[in-house]
Order: C-alpha cells, then structure tokens, then sequence
C-alpha cells in the first residue's frame, strides 16, 4: 500500500521532516518528565499552609500592573497535572516544554479579585512563592521567568531540570497557573468594565480583553481536555498539527502573540474537525492544506468561529475583536489576542502556501516548511524603534484594558498605516517586549529595552516612489483639517489641479522632492516624519535599512546610475546613424546593445567622458578626467549575403574588415572617432565608447549541426557566444522593465561577490540570472521591492540553494512546459552523472537553466567548480546572517555594514596588495587593503608610465591627440591576471575585477600534486614563484605576502 | 605526531594567556577581518570559542573554512607558532634561523613522509632569504618585458589606426584566399593524376554554396528552415493508432514514474543523510 500512496515526493520529504521535529516520547524521556513534575510537585509540597502573603517582596509588579489588596493565606495549588502540546503528543522541536497547570485554590481569592488586576497579582505572587522553593532544590537547574503569549501580567515559570537528556535538549517545564471557577462567568462579560482606572469622563468603558485575560486562565483545563478529545488516537490530526506548527514557526510575522500559536492552531484544526471539514481518511498533509485553504479563504471568520453549534451573541464578540473563536460553554474569544493587522498577514502567508503547493512543484516542501520567512526577509523596508526609557507610551499605566506594549504597537501600525497609505501593502508591528530571563518583581518599567519592529511591504514600486501625497479637498474643512493635523508643516496648500477628477479642485498635497536614484528614499523620510511628529521620539532611535549598502554602489556622492538616461540617449543616436550607413556593401539590418550598463544591471555605467565626445575643441574640465575608458558591447546583424566565406577564421577576418569599414564610415560622416585592434572595433560618441560586434547568423547555425552531430565535443564559437550574450541581454532587459529595483539588487549583488574576490568564479550574466530568479520565482515570498531585501534574499540563496542535486531554473518568461524542464533535468543528470563515484567531478557545479541555454552550458560549465562554489557558498551565508542580524538587533554604525564588503585576507595561500593608485577607477576602490602577518615576500615600486587620471600636463594639445591617450579597455589588473595564468599554472588566482587592491593566490592542488610526482627533484619553492609573480607585475605590484605553506602532501 | 600536536597545543595555552593580537591558532581556523577594532584579544576570543560551539549563529565577519588535511594543519600551526614568535621578539632573522634549527630537530620524531619539502626548501633557501627577506621588485618604467610598461606597450602596439588594420586585414585575406587556391590546385591535380575523379558518397544535406566559386545554390535561410518546421504538423496518426501502441506507452509512462520514484527515495535518503529535514 505504501508504494502506491507514497508516489508523491513531497509526501515522502514532510515524513522524514515529521519523523525530524517530533519528539520519540520514549520510556526515558517519560520517565525524565513525570520525574521533573513529581519533583515540582514536592517542592511545592513543602511550603507550609496558611503562610501569609503580603506581596511587599514584589511590590513592583503589584504597582505596576495597579492592584490593591493582595494580601492572602497560601494554599496548596488544587491540582497539578500536564497539559499544552505534551498531553497532545505533538512537541515540536526545538522548543521543548511541558506544560504544567497548577489550578490556584479558591481559598486564596476573594469573590471580587477579579476587579483591578487583583487576580493577577496574586497569581504572581502566587507563582513568586512557588518560585522561590523551587530554587531551593537541587534537583533544578536554573527557574525563570517568562510570560504566557507575551502578556507582562500574565508571568509563568520556566523550570529547567538538572537532569539531562541528550535526545531532548533544551528542555523545560512551564509552570502555568489557572483559575478553574475562581470566579463568577458572567463578571467576566465582554461589556463590563473590572479595571476601574478605564473611564471616560467619569463613564466606566468595557474592558473585553482584560476579561479575556482572567477567562483564559479559568477556561484552560476545560480547552485542553476539548482538544485531547480531539487529538489523542488521531495520528494524522497529530501529524497535520506538527506541520503547521512548523509552518508557522518559520513566518516570524505570523508566529507571534498578536497572531499564530501551536495552541491556537490546535484550536482551529479541531474546529475544523468539529465541523466535519477534515475526516479520519485524510493524510496530513491534505489536512494542512485544507486548514491553509480555511485560513485563507473561509468567508467564517467574518462572522465568527463557534466551537458549539450556536451563539446567540455572535455579534456582541465580533465587535470587539477582529477575529472570533468562540467557545460557547466558556464564554471566552480564545482569539482575544489576534489583532486586525495580524490576521490579514496571516491569511496572506496560507494565501501564499497555498500558491506554492500549487505552483512550486519539487521545491515547494523546501519552500514552505524549510526556508525561514523572518522579517529582513519578508519586509521591504524594516523600522526598529528603541523606546528604551522612553516614558510616554506608558503615561496612563501600564496596563488598562490592554497592556501598553499592545496599545504602542497598535498606535505605531495605525500612524504608519495612514502615512504611506497606498505605497504600503502591508504595514507590520510586532513588539517582542519581553526579553528571555527578566525579572518581574521591581516593576515592569524594564520592558522596554527589547526594540519595536516594523515591517513594511511595498504595494508597487510606482506607488512607493511617488513624490507627492494628495490630500484632501481644501473646501472640506473637517477633511482638510485631519489631513494638517496629521502632516503639520510638511503639508502645502497648494493648487494642484486634478486633471483626471476633470473639475478643478483645490487640494492639499505633500510633496517630496527627490532626484531620481534618490527615490528610495522618500519612504525613509515619510516613516522618521511621521513618527517624529506623533511620538515622542527621537531621531537617533528610528533606525531604518534602507540605504546603509548605497556606499558601496556611489562614486563620490552621486550614483552614477544617474548617467544611464544619456546613455541610452546616445546609444538611439548610435543605432541610427549606424543604419544610415551607405558605403559598406551590405546594410546594417539591427543593433542590439549587449551590455550590462544598459540594462541598468552594471554596477559602475560609465559617466560620459569629456573626450570622447566629437566637439572639435578641447572642453573646460572641472574635475581630472580618467585616463581608461570602459567601452560598452553593442551587437550588429548585417543583410543575409550568401559571399560570406566558410571556415571561421576567414569569417572573423571578414567581420573585422566589415567593422573598421563602418568605423571609417562614421569617422567621415559624423567626424567620430574610432580606434580599432586586430579583434575590437570602437567608436566614441557624445562621452561613451561603443565597441562593435557583428553576429553572423550562419556560424549559429554551423554550431547548431555540431551540436546535433556530437554532444560532448562542443565548439564555442564567437558567433554562438555573442548569440547567447542577445538573448541574455533582451530578456534581462525586458525584466528590468517589470521590476525597477532588480537593477540596485544585481549591482550590490555583482559589489559583493566581486569584493570577495570571486569575480573569475561568477560571471556577471550568471549573477544577473541568479537576482532573476528571485524576482520570476519569489515564492514563498513577494518579489522584492527593496535593494536590501532583494541583496538578502540573494545571499540565501546562495547560502541555502541544494545546488549539488538540483538545477535551478530561471523561467524568465514564465513559458516552460513540462517537456522543457524535462529536458533540463535530463541534461542536469548528465552533469550529475559522475557525481556518484567521484564527488569531485563534476561540471556545472552551479547549474543554471534558462530558455535561451537549457544545459547551462553558457555562464557556468566551468566556472564555479565544486571547491569555489563551497567557498562562495561559506561566504554567502556568513553574509547573510550578518545582514540579518544588522536589520533585527545590532547597532547600525556604518562600520558593521561595510564589514558585508569587507573581505578577509587570510584565506589564501599568499596575498598581492596592488598599488590602489595604479588601479584604472581608484574611486571604485571601497577599502584599501592592508596586511599585518603573513611574510612580506616582495614589495615594489609604483610604475611612472601610467596614471589613472590625466593630469593637466597630459591635457595641452588637440583634441585628436588627447583621444590617443584616451586608453579603451585599459585594466592592468585583467592584464595581471593574463600574465600569471600564462606563466605559473599552479596558482589559482582570486580577485575584483570591479576595482580591487588585492588579489588572492591558491596553490592548485592537482598541480601540485602532479607536479610532485613528475619532477619531484625539481621542486618549486614557494618564495621563488611568489618572487616571479611580483616580478610579472612590476610597476603595479606593490607587496606580496606569503601566508600558509601551500599543501604540497597528499 | 600526537604527541607533537599535545606538544604545539601546549604551547598555544600559554600563548592565549598573554593578550597579543595575533595570536589566534589555525586550528579553528576562524578567521578573523583585519579589524583594528579587535584589539582587546580576550573578548574576541572568546567570542570565538563561542561562536566555534555554535557555528550556525557564526559572525558575520568571520568565515569558517574547514580544511580536511590534518596533516598540514598540524603544520601550519606549528609554523604559525614560529612565526609569531618570531615577530614578537623582533629579532626576526636570528630567531628565522633558530627555528629552522629547531624544526629540524622536532621533524626527527616526525615519521618520515611527514618531513615537509616545504621545510627542506626553506632550508636550502636560508640563506638567500635572510639576506633579503623582502626581495625589491623594480619600478619597471625602464623594462618593457614585464608589468605596468609591457601591458601600455602591448595595449598601443594593439592599436596601430584603422589604416595598418586595414591593410593587415587585406593581406590576410589574399594570403588565406592564396591557400585555398592552391588547395583546391592540389586536390585537382592530385585528382587529374590518374585521369580519374574520385566519386565520393556525399554524407548529410547538400551544401548550399558551391566548394569552388562560392557561390550559393540552393541556400535556405536558416530562419526560414525553423519556420518550416514549426510548420510541420506532428503526425497526428499513428501515436495511439493502434492499441499495442497506446499499452507501450502506458507501460513506459509507468516505468518512468517507477525510475522516478525510486530517484526520489535515493535522493531522499540522500538528503536525510545531510540533514536537511531539520528546519531549525
């Protein structure tokens, strides 16, 4: 039967996960809890009867939460016995624990404690009692406190036995207090008000959640023995409860206290069960999707969820809270917790799941329940707010109705919800106030050193970046009101005309004025705004991710991305007056630009250069001009001729002689300049150099027979190469096109791994693919909106990707059939083939599919291998969670953020420090290398014969001889690289080709290996290569270091 | 060598307790960021250790890189160790030698495959290398063989104008046309030889241009082949025309889910084997 049911991958994968987190309730770990229990169960014991409480030790938290009359005889708790997730058999790992009630015993409350929190400050009391004996006894390690759903006044205790169990760590027992009929039901109705300090004017108002509070308590035995009913004897129900709460414990938006918990979940699953939605013949896994499907569709949560088949006072609940899970016999929400803002997040991430059980295919087990969805990763934009020792938001007490922690967060949502209105999709507040191991008794004033987080994500990017807020009609006074109280100063009465509403109407406005590749910032600017102007903040304490990584993308102070309107401006000028060519024998049918500046993915698109433009006269320069030029790659198709010659070589000639006759061409009619080599052809036109390339459609198809003919023995050809660079360029342009901020994530994606040196491993276009994927394929997220995120969710990929056993399939027009991604994978396994027998060889290590190269032959055949792509991989997800930990908790100073660019130097077998001022960008340079151990093995004199700038000595004489000594292409670092490759093939050489000070050398193992064995009498000594590597770089070199020994053994 | 190891860890103890900067083991080969703010060794070290324990929560600054060759660790350690203090005596080249010195007697207990030939080398090249511990590369700027004035002489020579292009150009192509001619001369003659002409069976499509004169015969435009076969239609009889057809494919589809399946289990098995069902 196995087999049969079994067919499904993803069935099989969420087995091995269940069998994973779930916890053997074996013979020792049973032994180990009824051990932990009966030990409580007798220190508690040991406390004398009718002790008298006075609460003087706690008087803090007494005060805190504003109750009087706390004084009580101590009693026996009435009984202790196991519920929460233990009873239920459905622990999930990591978190441990077992749930112990102690219902507290009548004797200790008055008929009326349910007013003023007095109930709760017994409880504390009560628990504080409890507390200290058990410190008393050895047989635990360590009691803490901690709190039931984040609630302050709701403390429970965290004891952590002395006994340990290798297969459970981390184990404890949360001793939790409830108030099985201490009062009267009906007190605790929603309209009454019990907190007397709540008033308006005089009038009590209701105070349904603190009612909630106390109901809770006296209701939770009753719940659990309604969901061990339920559970127990249900393996599947079990199983389809562990899943979600996987699920939910990786979406830390939905897994918090105004949201999602494990008991929650089991609530609804039984409601589900109650309702005879789910049936005993379902596996789990349906299960889970069916209760995603209710969570995330049901038109029943607008009306309310009632456990028992009736509810006279449906409505009664539902206005008070947004959402309802009703149970009838105790008149409780269990859902009083959920807030409005909590519950849309929650119905988008099912909506969400849903989609990847549908649409992800093999990978959707990885992306709903292994891929972690934490707020860095999830938001667009992050806000801490440290409110540490801020004493507004807890002016009128700490706890009312609701807790003030509760009460800020919903003021923050609100003030933000408002202020981005439709920029925002989804404006999240969540408020962890509670840090692990705090103490209750001196007050609650300490609960606010933990930050406030805020997530926020984009609607459209249109949206987000729109420069002006509308407002109201000036002519409706009250409307026109609200908004100047909301916008203050920053509003302008101004007379902006609705064209669209086709009547002129006066409206207010905000305007935000901003340049173009500033604009992500505005968002940044309405958040502080806001939040400044409402809360008694200061700025110092928002701390925004938004453009800590733009340092690395800047030249001075100015993106140059700013230039890439005239590029393009220059290019449409190009294209036409290539086409208007008249004197070479065959025409110019297209032009195609190749080149990553435009497509707005270059890191640094060249700014116009003051002598590559075709004035006659030298220009007035303000600043130094470069003396490189970087010239961009531009494709040209001809007519079809049938003259064409047959063997390559011939064609390239041809093509060449094609080239430089265009080039004259231009040079006579337009007076541009061209300079050419025996392979490159370029022309400078208004400050941007071209370079030209013809694609010849026959060598495509020479190619393609040989490709049909003999699959291993493949032949690159220039045209195939320049066929692919098309194909690659149009598609990633059209991408651009739909999602305007892939362009900053694929440029801080190529600045980081060319500043960690792996600029020969990763190829630009294979970057570019990589970035793609997260924006065609964003599940279990939304496509990125912010560079910061899309960087983020970029190095996990890298980090995470299984890239040994899966191709990743970019599909970037979303048109793959099935047949196609069988032939990917078909081709992957080809690649994979040998991976069995020798893990070492393989090719495609990183295999990527595209439509355009479905064997993933273009960009990354050779390049990473399996030993680069393990090391991009290490340096990925360090990355990765540095960055993370930056937007949740450390200090933002700039330091901590550049240290993502940083690189280590001391991963390499030696190291070459270049002179940074012989560099062809020295401004590109982001930290000048320096090394302190290692062995200075040679340093070396800067070279006179070059600059990178040209002084104004260089710069007398006409404009045709200043374009000479204009250098195209120049890159003395790529020259380097050349030379050392050619002469000594043992070392493997690391570098930034994005303008780096530094390179990396490996010894290559296999060489050396080999090398050993071949001329083992003439051994190489490392010094003496290092010696002649510094030598092949004179002039540029300007130490080289020696770090560790290469390993020259087997 | 264990007892060597013992030997070097020893040493490494001793070391941590004095707060010097450098003085970090290879062993758990973290490695630190240059980074001055690191100074005060002793919280970072600690950090260190812990972040060995833990290594999923390890610092973004640092990366950790686990080297499979004992062997040389071993090595590097212990050189580390020389090294270091080496540079803090400040008296690097006597103490240079006296580690030679000092190495060559521990390598003794060593087993003999494990003497390293780095070692030895290092040795042969002493003396050189503590005459001139930095050896001095030149500026270069009066030597075009190497460096910074080779790669500029390269880079102009690279450009001589479009005219000497051009005419490089020109030249190749009559000398490549040249060739060809006297190919096909060869060939003629060779066939003119014997008074025969060799009748070859020709493989494959026809060429579309002739061998000799260049010109195109019957040349199809290779978009306008594609077009063609998009054009053709599948044939649509004969698939699941007959039964014993439609029960093949059934049978195959079947087999291929089966290989699939049993890929999935591997791979599974696989995966368990690293881990990856954990999702924490």
């Amino acid at each position: 039967m196995d087999s049969d049911t079994l067919t499904e991958p993803m069935e099989l994968k969420v087995l091995e996960l269940i069998k994973e987190v779930q916890i053997d309730h074996s013979p020792s770990f049973t032994k180990l809890v009824n051990d932990s229990v009966s030990s409580i169960q007798n220190s508690i014991n040991k406390i004398p009867n009718n002790l008298t409480v006075t609460g003087e030790e706690v008087a803090g938290f007494v005060r805190d939460v504003g109750a009087d009359k706390v004084d009580f005889k101590f009693k026996k708790p009435k009984s202790i016995e196991i519920g929460g997730s233990y009873s239920l058999k459905c622990v999930v790992k990591p978190d441990i624990n077992v749930d112990l009630f102690i219902q507290l015993p009548k004797e200790c409350f008055h008929e009326k404690d349910y007013l003023n929190h007095r109930y709760h400050a017994k409880r504390f009391i009560y628990l504080s009692i409890i507390k200290k004996f058990l410190n008393l006894d050895s047989s635990f390690e360590k009691v803490e406190w901690s709190t039931l759903q984040n609630e302050a006044r709701k403390p429970v205790l965290l004891v952590c036995p002395a006994d340990k169990l290798a297969e459970v760590p981390g184990f404890v027992v949360r001793i939790i207090p409830t108030a099985k009929s201490l009062f009267n039901v009906a007190k605790l109705d929603l309209k009454r008000n019990n907190v007397r300090a709540l008033n308006q004017d005089g009038t009590p108002l209701p105070t349904p959640r603190y009612n909630s509070s106390i109901l809770e308590d006296m209701c939770s035995e009753y719940n659990t023995e309604f969901l061990k009913k339920t559970f127990l004897g249900w393996k599947a129900l079990g199983e389809a409860l562990v899943l979600l709460k996987v699920w939910a414990r990786q979406r830390n938006s939905v897994h918090s206290h105004d949201c999602l918990n494990g008991y929650l979940i089991a609530i609804i699953l039984s409601y589900l069960v109650a309702h005879e939605k789910v049936n005993n013949s379902m596996r789990p896994l349906q299960i889970f999707r069916v209760t995603l499907d209710f969570i995330a569709n049901s038109k029943l949560w607008s009306r309310g969820l009632f456990l028992q088949k009736q509810g006279e006072d449906r409505m009664l609940y539902k206005e008070s809270f947004p959402v309802v899970i009703c149970d009838s016999t105790t008149h409780i929400n269990l859902t009083f917790r959920i807030k409005g803002s909590g519950f849309s997040e929650l119905q988008d991430e099912a909506a969400l799941t849903l989609k990847c059980l549908e649409k992800s295919g093999d990978g959707a087990f990885e992306d709903i329940f292994m891929t972690k969805i934490d707020f860095p990763a999830k938001y667009d934009y992050c806000v801490r707010l440290n409110l540490k020792g801020n004493s507004e938001f807890y002016s009128s007490g700490y706890c009312l109705d609701e807790e003030c922690w509760r009460s800020h967060e919903q003021k923050v949502q609100s003030l933000l919800s408002q202020g981005l209105s439709d920029r925002a999709r989804s404006v999240r507040v969540i408020w962890r106030n509670i840090p692990s191991g705090c103490s209750f008794e001196n007050g609650l004033s300490t609960l606010d050193v933990e930050p406030l987080l805020v997530g926020i994500s984009l609607s459209s990017l249109d949206k987000a970046f729109r420069v002006v807020d509308i407002g109201a009609d000036a002519e409706n006074k009250e409307e026109a009101a609200k908004f100047r109280k909301f916008w203050g100063k920053r509003q302008s009465f101004g007379d902006l005309r609705m064209v669209k509403l086709l009547k002129a109407q006066v409206r207010l406005y905000v305007l935000w004025e901003s340049e173009q590749w500033r604009k992500h910032l505005i968002l940044k600017r309405i958040v502080e705004y806001i939040l400044l102007r409402h809360l008694a903040i200061s700025k110092t304490s928002i701390e925004q991710t938004v453009d800590q990584l733009d340092f690395s993308l800047v030249h001075g102070v100015e993106d140059p991305m700013s230039f890439s309107a005239s590029l393009l401006g220059a290019f449409d000028v190009l294209s036409k007056r290539l086409r208007l060519i008249e004197d070479i024998p065959l025409k110019v049918s297209s032009v195609q630009p190749l080149d990553p500046a435009f497509r707005c993915t270059s890191v640094f698109p060249p700014e116009p250069h003051p002598l590559a433009s075709e004035k006659g006269n030298v220009p007035r320069l303000h600043k130094l001009p470069s003396s490189c030029i970087q010239p961009l790659e531009v494709m040209i198709q001809l007519e079809g001729s049938g003259n064409w010659p047959m063997d390559d070589v011939a064609i390239e000639k041809t093509k060449s002689a094609f080239l430089l006759k265009i080039g004259e061409s231009l040079e006579n009619s337009w007076g541009m300049t061209c300079t050419a080599t025996e392979d490159d052809v370029d022309v400078f036109l208004s400050g941007y150099a071209f370079r030209l390339k013809i694609l010849h459609e026959r060598g495509l198809s020479l190619v393609k027979r040989e490709i049909g003919s003999d699959q291993g023995k493949r032949v690159s050809s220039v045209d195939q190469k320049l066929f692919v660079c098309s194909q690659h360029s149009s598609m990633i342009n059209g991408l651009q096109g739909i999602f305007p901020i892939y362009g900053p994530v694929v440029r801080l994606a190529k600045r980081w791994v060319a500043s960690h040196m792996f600029s020969a491993c990763l190829s630009e276009e294979a970057i570019e693919l990589l970035v793609a994927h997260l924006f065609v394929k964003p599940l279990p997220f939304t496509a990125p909106c912010s560079r910061i995120t899309g960087f983020l969710r970029f190095l996990r990929l890298l980090a995470e990707y299984d890239w040994i056993f899966s191709p990743l399939i970019v599909d970037l027009n979303s048109d793959f059939n099935p047949s196609d991604k069988k032939e990917i994978h078909d081709k992957f396994m080809l690649t994979r083939k040998g991976y069995e027998e020798n893990s070492q060889n393989i090719s495609s290590a990183m295999f990527l599919a595209t439509s355009y190269d479905k064997a993933s032959e273009a960009w990354t055949r050779l390049s990473p291998n399996l030993l680069e792509l393990k090391r991009l991989v290490a340096y990925a997800c360090s990355s990765a969670n540095l960055l993370t930990r930056l937007v949740l908790r450390d200090q933002t100073d700039s330091y901590r953020w550049e240290c993502l660019f940083r690189t280590p130097l001391n991963n390499y077998n030696a190291v070459i420090l270049l002179h940074g001022d012989r560099l062809p960008y020295p401004q590109r340079l982001l930290f000048p290398s320096k090394l302190n151990h290692g062995r200075l093995v040679a340093h070396g004199n800067a070279s006179k014969a070059f600059q990178p700038f040209m002084l104004p000595r260089d710069l007398r004489g006409s404009l045709d001889e200043l374009k000479n000594k204009l250098l195209v292409d120049f890159d003395p670092l790529r020259c380097y690289i050349a030379d050392l490759e050619k002469e000594c093939n043992i070392l493997k050489s690391w570098y930034d080709s994005l303008g780096g000070d530094a390179i990396g050398l490996t010894w290559e193992r296999s060489c050396s290996k080999k090398r050993d064995r071949d001329e083992a009498g003439e051994e190489e000594d490392p010094i003496d290569v290092l010696k002649a590597v510094g030598e092949a770089g004179k002039g540029f070199v300007k130490s080289v270091h020696f770090l560790k020994a290469p390993r020259l053994m087997n | 060598m264990g007892n060597l190891k013992e030997k070097v860890d020893k040493k490494q103890k001793k070391k941590s307790k004095k707060p010097n900067n450098s003085d970090f083991s290879e062993k758990d080969v973290m490695i630190k960021k240059e980074d001055e703010r690191n100074k005060a060794t002793r919280p970072a070290e600690k950090k260190k250790r812990k972040r060995e324990k833990g290594s999923s929560i390890d610092g973004g600054d640092a990366i950790q890189i686990i080297r499979e060759d004992d062997v040389t660790k071993a090595e590097g350690e212990k050189k580390r160790n020389k090294l270091r203090k080496k540079k803090k005596e400040g008296r690097s080249k006597i103490m240079f030698c006296a580690y030679i010195g000092k190495s060559k007697k521990s390598k003794k207990k060593k087993k003999e495959h494990e003497t390293s030939k780095e070692d030895e080398i290092i040795l042969e090249k002493r003396g050189e290398t503590n005459q001139d511990e930095a050896y001095c590369i030149s500026s270069g700027d009066e030597d075009c063989s190497k460096g910074m004035k080779k790669w500029l002489t390269d880079y102009h020579q690279s450009r001589p104008g479009l005219k000497v292009l051009q005419q490089r150009l020109d030249e190749f192509i009559v000398s490549h046309e040249e060739k060809l001619e006297q190919e096909r001369k060869e060939r003629e003659a060779q066939a003119a030889e014997g008074g025969w002409t060799v009748v070859k069976h020709h493989k494959g499509r026809k060429k579309t241009t002739d061998s000799e004169s260049g010109i195109t015969v019957g040349s199809v435009a290779p978009a306008a082949v594609e077009n063609q076969m998009t054009k053709k239609k599948p044939k649509e009889v004969g698939l699941e025309f007959y039964r014993f057809q439609k029960r093949e494919a059934q049978r195959s589809e079947i087999m291929a889910l089966r290989s699939k399946f049993e890929e999935d289990r591997k791979r599974i098995q696989q995966l368990r084997a690293a881990r990856k069902f954990r999702p924490y």
